[in-house]
Order: C-alpha cells, then structure tokens, then sequence
C-alpha cells in the first residue's frame, strides 16, 4: 500500500517553531533530517511582500495563514455530558498552517515564566498549604513540570537570543533592573535588543499604573527594536510598527520566525529534506509497541508513504501533537471517569479579558502605529505576584496597554449603551476609534479533571482520521481570578482618564465563537511521574523512548504567560538532552 | 499635485525646523504653531536668505523639479517634515553636504518651516527623460516590488509606498526621482557618509550591489505620478 | 482592469474646492477643509472628523453576480439602515456594502470555502458556534427568498426607514424561522458581512473611496511608523492608501468585479 522510502535518522512531524529547531540543532550533528509539514512552503520575499501582506479581510478574518477547517478542525463541548460539535471556523483559536507554522503569525510577545510556576504544586502547598488548591476547586490538577527554572534559565538565554527578542531586564542574577519587571525570574544577562519605543497607549497605562504604585515595563517584543543578526548568521530588520503583526507575517523580516531566525540556514543543509504539502497520518511502532519505526503519511496527491526513522519528533501545533500520540496509540489515553491515563489530560488554555478604556476626543491615540508585541505591561498580578491566602483562587494574569493594531474590521470599539448597529452606532465608532485604549489581562489557565482531549467519536478529518475532541470549560477558580484582577484593571482605567470604561475578564462558559488566544496548552504534558504524564523531563515519551513530543503540549498548566519563549526553551533543553544523553546511548531518558 | 501621498496642509503647516523637535511640537503645540509662510518660503526659494543661505533655485529650480542633472534631487511635492528633517541633518552633520551643510546651518526654524511648506505644496511637471534600458527598469521593478529572497532584501515599497509614492510625512516619495541622486545617496549610506535613518536604510544598503543600485535607481527614474502618463497595462 | 481615479471620484460627486486643490487632496477631501492657501491656520485639532465627499444622492449601481433584483434590493436597503449615511459621512450602501456581499456570495467564500462541512449537523450550544448545514450563499439566499415571501405586499425596500429598522431589530432577536435559517443567525451573518463590507480594503467591492478609513483616520495598506510611533499625540490624517492604489492615485480595480478572499 504504502510506498516505503528509505530510513533516515530522523523525521519531525510538523516544520513550524519547534520542528525547525530540531531540524537545525540535529542536523548540524550530521544527521539526516525529513522534516514533513502539512501546509505549503513560503519564504519571506516573495510571499510576505507588500501591499499584499496588509489585507485585514483575508489575512485577520478569512485567515488565511490557519489550517483550513475543510481538511481538519477540532470538535468541542464544554462538558462531558454534551455532544462535542465541529468548530467549523476557527475563531477563539487559530492554528497555523503552512511553513513556519504559527510562529510565523504569532505577535511576537516574548515572556519567561517564573521559578515557582515550575514547581507549582510545591509552591502552592509550601505558601498556602497542602490543602490550598483543594479548596480552590476539588476538580485542579496542579503540578510540578520535572525541569526548574535554573535548568531552564541558558536555554531561554538562548532561545532569546535567537530571536533577538527586544526587552527591558528586571532582574539580572538576582539583583533588581531599574524599568524591568521586578517580579521576572532571575536572568543571567539582558536581552540581546533594547525594548521598543512606546506607544501613546502604552505610556498612557505606564502613568495610570505608575500613579496606583504597580510596576509597568515594556512588553518583551521579538519583533525588534533595532536590527540584529542571531547566532546563525541572519539579519533581522527593525520593526516599523506597521500594525499587521498577529495573523500576518511580516515583510520586514522584523519579526521573529522560521523565515527570519533559522529556515535559511536550514534549508541548505545537504541532510535536511524539507517535504511541504503532506499530511502525517501515524506514528508506526514496532510490534512491542515500544519502540517508534517512523511515519506513516499522504503527499498532496493523497499516495501514501512509510518514511522509516530512528528518532520521531512530533512538532506539531500542540492539539495535533495530542491528536497524533492518540492516532498512534502512544501513551494512555485519559479517562475522565476513573482519572486514570494521560494522553489528553491536563489540558489547559488561558484566560483573557480587559477594560475597553474611553478617553477624551483630544488624545489621539493612533492605534495603527503598532506593532503584535509593544505597549506597557504590569506583572503585579502574575501568576503568584500577590498574597491569595484570603483570595480564594490560584493564579494570576498580566495586565497592560499591547494593543497591536488599528485595523477597523476587528478595532471598532463603542461605549456601554451604545446601540449595535445603525447612526448612533456609526457615529459613535467615528468618535472612538481614535481615543480608546484596550488594557488586556492574560493569565493563568489551571487544568481540570473535567478539561480533556480525545478523539472524537464521530466527526474525521479530510483523511479520514478522527478529529481531536476537547471537552473544556473555565474552572470557576480561573473565573474569581480573572473578575478579581478585571477590578484593577477598572482603577488603571480610571487612572489613566477614561472617561467611559467597559469591564472585562473571563467569564463561563468559555465560548468558541470569540477569538481569545491561540495558547493552547497541555494534553501530551511532561513531568516526573509517569502515571500524571505523558512525556518525561526532557519530552520523551514515557512509553516509546524514541518519540519526543516538543511544543506548548508539554505544558502542565498555563502559567499566565504566553508561551512561545517557554515552548522555545523547552525545546532547547529536549534537544540537548537528544544530542548528550539519548543519541550517544538511545533508550529511555529516565527510568519509569 | 499628483502624487497624491501628501500629508495634510494641517501637517505640513504645524512642522518647525529644529529636528527633534519637530513632533514634540505637533503633539503639544498643534493648536498654538502659527502656518508656515509659504509665500515667505517662495521668496527663500527664488532670493535666499539675509544669513547667507543661496537661494534655493539655484540647484533646485524655483519649482523644485531640480536641474534635471540628477546631482540635485526633486523636492517638489516631498512632504514638508521630511525636508525639515533632512535640513536640520544637514545642520547638524548627521549628513554632510559642502553645499547644503552650510544651508542647513543658516536657515532659522521660520525659514525651514516657510521654505519646506513651499516646496512640499507644489506640483510640477517631470524633465523630459532618456529611454530607459528597459533590462535596468526591470530588474529595479522586481527589487523595488518583490525585493530578493537570496539576500534577505523587502521590497523598497513596503515603506516608500505603492511604486515609490511615498508614506508622508516621514518617508519621502521616490517615483520620479533623479536616478543619480537615488544611486548617489544609496552608496553614501554603503559607505557609512549617510547616517540618517541609521537601522533602516544602512542595513538594506549594504546588502545592495552596484548593479541593483543603479536598476533600483533607473527604475523609480521612470515611473512618475501625473495623469499624463499612464505607464501600460 | 478599470482605472477608478480618486480624482474622478471626487468630481463626480461635486466635492468642495476641487479645482483649486493639490489632487493630494483628493483622495480624502480632508485637506478641503483644512486651508490650501497658506494664510489658513489649519494647524487646530480637528475636533471632528474631516468630511467625506458629500454622500451621493442616487444609490450606486452595481453589475450583481449573485444577487437577484428582489435580494438585491432587499440588501442595498438593510445594509443603508445597518450603516445609515448622515450629512458628514456616507454609509455602508455608499461604500458599496451591497456589492462586497454579492461578489463573497458569489465566490468561494459563499459556497463554503474554510468551513467544515461534513454531518452530521445538529443543534449546538451558543459557545459551540456555526452549526448549519448552509454555505454563507445559501443562507443568504433562504433567509432573503423567505423575507421577500413574508414582506410581498410590502417590500422592505419600500418600508419607511422606521419600520425598516423595526424590521431588522425582529430579525436580530430572533424567535424568527427564515425558511430554516434562524433570523438571528441570518441577522449575525448580514451584520458581520456589512462590517467587513464597509471596512475592508477597496479591492474587494466594499469601502470605496476608502470611505470608512477617512471617517475614522485609518491610514490603510501602507503602513510605516517607526518616525512617529513615540510622537505621542500626534494629529496623524495621511490620507489612506489602498492595496490597489498606484502612484497616479487609482485604486486599481473593476468596480463590478473586484478581487476575493482569501
């Protein structure tokens, strides 16, 4: 049936962030790469050019950067007790297709996580006590990841310095950097550019958080701040603050990507093959099931291949690295009932929300002037940044003023009262557009023995593969967090001279219909105990040591913070411990 | 006018001299700027200035569609805080003329404002040009709307605007330009002379050849904004 | 291709001091108001928006590819009353709204390109979004066969635009079944359709004269602000630019037939 081509060291399902660095990391070792992406190639000039680029109907609402819902999509319920329906047009979440995946339509927007969101199960039990997190919902799965911080902290470096990303340090080993944020995790040096200059919307919140005694500082950007040429030998551009940053890629060559940070180099490595437009159906394992054979996948004409490989490396969007574990048969699948297996557990998302901040008619904002990763933020309320003992929840959200474009389809914002359509409406979108600041909160998504992926019973795919279902809601922790923080954000407003303000935060259920973040977290996650994950410390599957499963999956829960620059240094861990420990003596990582 | 890419005469007119300063006064000062005297910038343009500036028209043409040499560069219809801004480099050295450093120099804020507010508002016709070579206009076609993949090189359009009309009041236009002058300051900022917009232009300069210089220059030469010439579909 | 010239534009509807403006000025008659003679000081904040060209007094005609006469008009009516024109600004039925939705209905986008379409389909949840059978261009279609049936003796087209409104709000609360298509959902889709229509680029049928970008100072395609991002406050009224524009200032596109998405 299938056509069987000839073995190679290793094949990365998937060419988007984490499978390009595999494919660079490895590859330079001498080994001889496939890497097997789904969507199409496409390269920074010609295919990312002006005026073309900057077409919000195509780009920001046909989305033409995401997977197409056609060929695959994911079913959804919030309960168990539904029937999970297809998401038949991507909205509260947009996975990327194409070379490059989504991180090349991502915003840029480049944070660490902390010291205790690694350890937060111990965290939480030592600050608060062993019973806390029971008393904040019986459903929470809190858990230690199996890595620290400080195992993490010189890749991150590295990461960071790949990317080039532009920032403000807060804390170089230990000591505290006046204009970062204090609440960062210690880092051994700055960032490799200077933060971005400030828009008028972020200057505006730095004065209203400064006046309420909070700690603003610049959003780390890896769109750049200034050009920068990485540790491969590619020069990135400086970002003009066009304003088509999420859901665009950029023409600049500014922002971080594939494209701009390692698929050149890539590309012409004589071991590395790049195969577009195919669709990976399976893992196959050897007849223990312990031990990964290669894939199985279908070019565009649909003819199926066997790609034989020593080492598989699943490097998809992480709900199709769960997807792809569950197709195979890797790993045990979850089962909500008895809470028994891993494959699917654990998955977590993140929460949203925000003020919509009215101003008067004389401040000219120009949110047009903006790029996916600049503005003001505040980590006072992060992750465990604040004292919950009488607050009844776990978790936290950043705040701040990143509004990333003006672009009128999507930014039209309307005071309370305003009626939905018609002249009043009109006019009063006329009056705002110009004089409105959004303050965001983006936060801590906490897992739940209710929240899950499987796959679906009976909707399939183009290939006639099931779909992934999801069964997920807010735990009601995630909501009083959210509300809790949605009133500070009213008092930044206030401070900030908005004359009408429309509340935020997360509320139930968590809807589809609404985009809300593409940080989709979980499902394949790694930790130290075999029986609460699905992939060790360094992402090794704990069951077939040949297969590592690299990406945002890995994730126990979503520590408030978007996750790109985490999933990169995870990756650069995973990999170090593929080029030190696994290929000198392949087998598994850590004894289960 | 036919470029159709300028700024507002509410823009223009706001625009001091002192670069630096310039955006600092359109955001406080808007309301309070007096206009710029255009017909005062006229006579700076045809009589020069008591503090020793030339007149304008001796490089420039009083109409500012130069001398069609290409040593001097079209000024007609370039927003005005793009010339006020390139005066005050001249001013202080961040570029550096024999003739225009002293110019820059003896200008007051007043005169930048009147002069540029001047130039900025006019519409000229274009000098009558040689036949292109046509390989040259191709090749400055494909770099200038496509870029070059090869050498990591973004279309030229992205920022001067569609077929180099400019994106006022910070990116000056480049459709009509003298292709001497593009080719003359492209290899000032290659050779680091040129040391305004320092992270923009340095870089993409430097990944420039001879040869996609001068096809970058004959290319934008030839295309011109007037209705009286319609390129072919 | 057609040329459509801004110029033209502007002419054709008889804009305000034309003749003696740079043709700069055309393309938003902003700088109209705003002193082209240098004794003006123009340099006040606008307190309101500068005008688009005065809101023309005869609908536009369009070639309609999808759209019957009886759909037709039914749209070119619900879409004025959705974004009305007022004295300062036209709406959505002078920024060619009409015309955006027929040429997506009749394209990819109408027949159902990007969306799922396989069964089985049942009744969902509100979080769990879009579950009809329909393609955007049947759903347009039954919704507007079963509207025009309701309304024979009185087209909405004909209604005052008072009962027109009372109309369209029924629609949007829905309770209402158009021949299968709920009316709330059908009203989302006319809504979230007229939107697109009157914010998009021009090259897609809608906003034209970038009528929408001037109202709110949305500078459009061409986009770089490194200059001017930390100049805070700035009074920025560039006149837009569209992805189809030229150096001559046309915005290159058939007017009947614009490019689609995606």
């Amino acid at each position: 049936m299938a056509d069987v081509l000839q073995s190679v060291d290793v094949v990365t399902i998937g060419v988007g962030l984490t499978g390009t660095m595999a494919a660079l990391e490895l590859g330079k070792l001498g080994l001889k790469i496939v890497g097997i992406e789904s969507g199409a190639p496409r390269e920074t000039v010609p295919d990312f050019q002006s005026p073309a680029i900057h077409d919000e109907l195509r780009f920001s609402i046909r989305k033409a950067m995401m997977q197409d819902n056609v060929k695959q999509t994911v079913t959804f319920r919030n309960s168990s007790d539904q029937t999970a329906l297809p998401i038949r047009r991507w909205q509260s979440f947009l996975p990327g297709t194409g070379l490059g995946g989504s991180f090349v339509h991502w915003n840029g927007q480049t944070y660490r996580y902390q010291v205790a969101d690694f350890i937060y199960k111990t965290h939480l039990a030592e600050r608060y006590g062993a019973n806390f997190v029971e008393q904040c919902g019986p459903e929470l799965i809190v858990q230690d990841w199996g890595v620290t911080y400080d195992e993490l902290e010189p890749h991150y470096d590295r990461f960071e310095y790949l990317l080039g990303t532009s920032g403000q340090a807060g804390n170089i080993n230990g000591q505290i950097v006046p204009g970062g944020n204090p609440f960062e995790a210690p880092r051994t040096r700055g960032y490799p550019t200077p933060p971005m200059k400030e828009p008028y919307f972020g200057a505006i919140f730095r004065k209203g958080a400064d006046s309420l005694g909070y700690h603003p500082y610049p959003q780390p950007s890896s769109n750049l701040s200034q050009p920068y040429t990485n540790p491969e030998g590619l020069e990135l551009g400086q970002c003009v603050f066009c304003g088509f940053c999420e859901r665009y890629a950029c023409e600049h060559f500014a922002k971080a990507s594939p494209q701009t940070t390692m698929l050149p180099v890539l590309l012409k490595m004589p071991n590395y093959e790049l195969r577009t437009n195919c669709q990976v159906l399976k893992i196959n394992l050897d007849s223990t099931g312990t031990q990964a054979t290669g894939v199985t996948y279908a070019d565009a004409t649909g003819h199926e291949y066997e790609q034989p490989a020593n080492l598989v490396l699943v490097t998809a969007f992480p709900l199709n690295n769960v997807r792809m574990l569950l197709v195979s048969g890797i790993g045990k699948p979850y089962n909500p009932t008895t809470g028994e297996g891993v494959v699917g557990r654990s998955y977590s998302y993140q929460t949203t929300g925000g003020a919509t901040v009215f101003l008067d008619e004389s401040i000219n904002i120009n949110p047009y002037m903006a790029s996916g990763a600049n503005g003001t933020v505040i980590d006072d309320f992060g992750g465990d940044n604040f004292d919950h003992a009488q607050l009844g929840f776990i978790g936290g959200q950043y705040v701040g003023a990143i509004m990333t474009s003006g672009r009128p389809i999507e930014n039209h914002p309307t005071p309370s009262g305003t009626p939905a359509w018609g002249l009043e409406w009109k006019q009063a979108v006329a009056r705002h557009y110009n004089h409105t600041i959004l303050v965001g909160q983006y936060g801590t998504s906490t897992s739940s023995r209710l929240n899950y992926l499987d796959l679906d019973p009976t909707y399939k795919d183009a290939w006639g593969m099931p779909l992934l279902r999801m069964t997920f809601d807010f735990p009601e922790n995630d909501i009083r967090m959210s509300q809790y923080i949605a009133d500070k954000v009213v008092q930044i407003g206030q401070a900030m001279g908005g004359t009408s303000i429309i509340r935020g935060g997360t509320t139930r259920p968590y809807t589809t219909t609404v985009y809300q973040t593409t940080h989709n977290a979980g499902g394949a996650i790694m930790g130290a105990d075999p029986n609460t994950s699905v992939v060790n410390r360094y992402l090794q599957s704990w069951d077939v040591h040949n297969v590592f499963s690299l990406g945002g999956s890995a994730i126990p829960q979503n520590a408030a913070y978007n996750l790109t620059d985490t999933v990169g240094a995870l990756t650069y861990w995973a990999l170090d411990a593929i080029q030190n420990q696994y290929l000198k003596s392949p087998g598994p990582l850590v004894p289960k | 006018m036919t470029l159709g890419r300028l700024p507002s005469v509410a823009l223009a007119a706001i625009l001091v001299a002192a670069p630096g300063l310039i955006y600092a006064a359109m955001a406080q000062t808007q309301s309070d700027t007096p206009a710029p005297d255009r017909g005062r910038g006229a006579i700076i343009a045809a009589q020069g200035t008591a503090s020793g500036a030339p007149a304008c028209a001796l490089c420039h043409a009083f109409d500012g569609a130069s001398d069609g040499s290409g040593a001097f560069p079209r000024i007609a219809g370039q927003p005005a805080s793009y010339l006020a801004t390139q005066l005050g480099y001249f001013a202080s050295g961040v570029r550096n003329s024999a003739i225009m450093s002293p110019i820059g120099k003896a200008l007051s804020a007043e005169d930048v404002a009147a002069v540029t507010a001047y130039f900025a508002e006019l519409d000229v016709p274009f000098l009558p040009l040689a036949q292109p070579d046509e390989t040259l206009v191709k090749a400055g076609q494909e770099l200038a709307k496509v870029g070059n993949a090869a050498r990591g090189i973004q279309a030229c359009d992205n920022c001067h605007g569609p077929e180099g009309a400019g994106e006022p009041p910070v990116i000056p236009y480049l459709a009509g330009q003298y292709a001497s002058y593009i080719a003359f300051e492209l290899q000032m900022w290659q050779s680091g002379y040129r040391t305004s917009s320092p992270e923009e232009m340095a870089p993409l300069a430097a990944k420039l050849t001879a040869e996609d210089v001068a096809a970058v220059a004959a290319y934008y030469q030839q295309v011109r904004g007037s209705d009286a010439i319609v390129a072919p579909q | 291709m057609v040329k459509v010239s801004r110029r033209t534009v502007l002419k054709g509807v008889g804009a305000l001091g034309a003749s003696v403006l740079p043709i700069a000025a055309a393309s938003g008659a902003a700088e109209a108001q705003q002193a082209p003679t240098p004794e003006a000081q123009p340099a006040a904040p606008a307190p309101t928006a500068p005008p688009a060209p005065a809101p023309s007094s005869t609908a536009p005609s369009y070639t309609y590819l999808f759209f019957n006469t009886d759909e037709a008009a039914f749209i070119e009516a619900a879409v004025a009353r959705l974004i009305p024109k007022d004295d300062q600004w036209g709406g959505a039925l002078e920024a060619g709204v009409s015309n955006y939705i027929d040429k997506e209905m009749a394209s990819g986008w109408g027949a159902g390109e990007r969306l799922y379409r396989s069964g089985p389909w049942q009744a969902g949840t509100p979080s769990q979004g879009y579950q009809l059978a329909f393609t955007p261009a049947e759903l347009f279609r039954t919704a507007m066969r079963a509207i025009n049936a309701e309304l024979s003796q009185t087209p909405f087209a004909k209604m005052s635009p008072a009962d027109q409104d009372t109309y369209l709000k029924g629609l949007q609360a829905g309770g209402k079944d158009l021949g299968g298509v709920p009316s709330a959902e059908f009203f989302a889709e006319l809504w979230e359709a007229t939107i697109e229509g009157f914010f998009s680029d021009p090259v897609y049928g809608g906003n034209q004269d970038m009528l929408s970008w001037r109202m709110l100072g949305f500078p459009g395609a061409y986009a770089s602000y490194y200059d001017l991002v930390d100049q805070h406050g700035i009074k920025f009224d560039r006149a837009p630019t569209s992805l189809a524009e030229n150096i001559h200032g046309h915005i290159t596109l058939d007017p009947g037939i614009p490019a689609r998405s995606p």
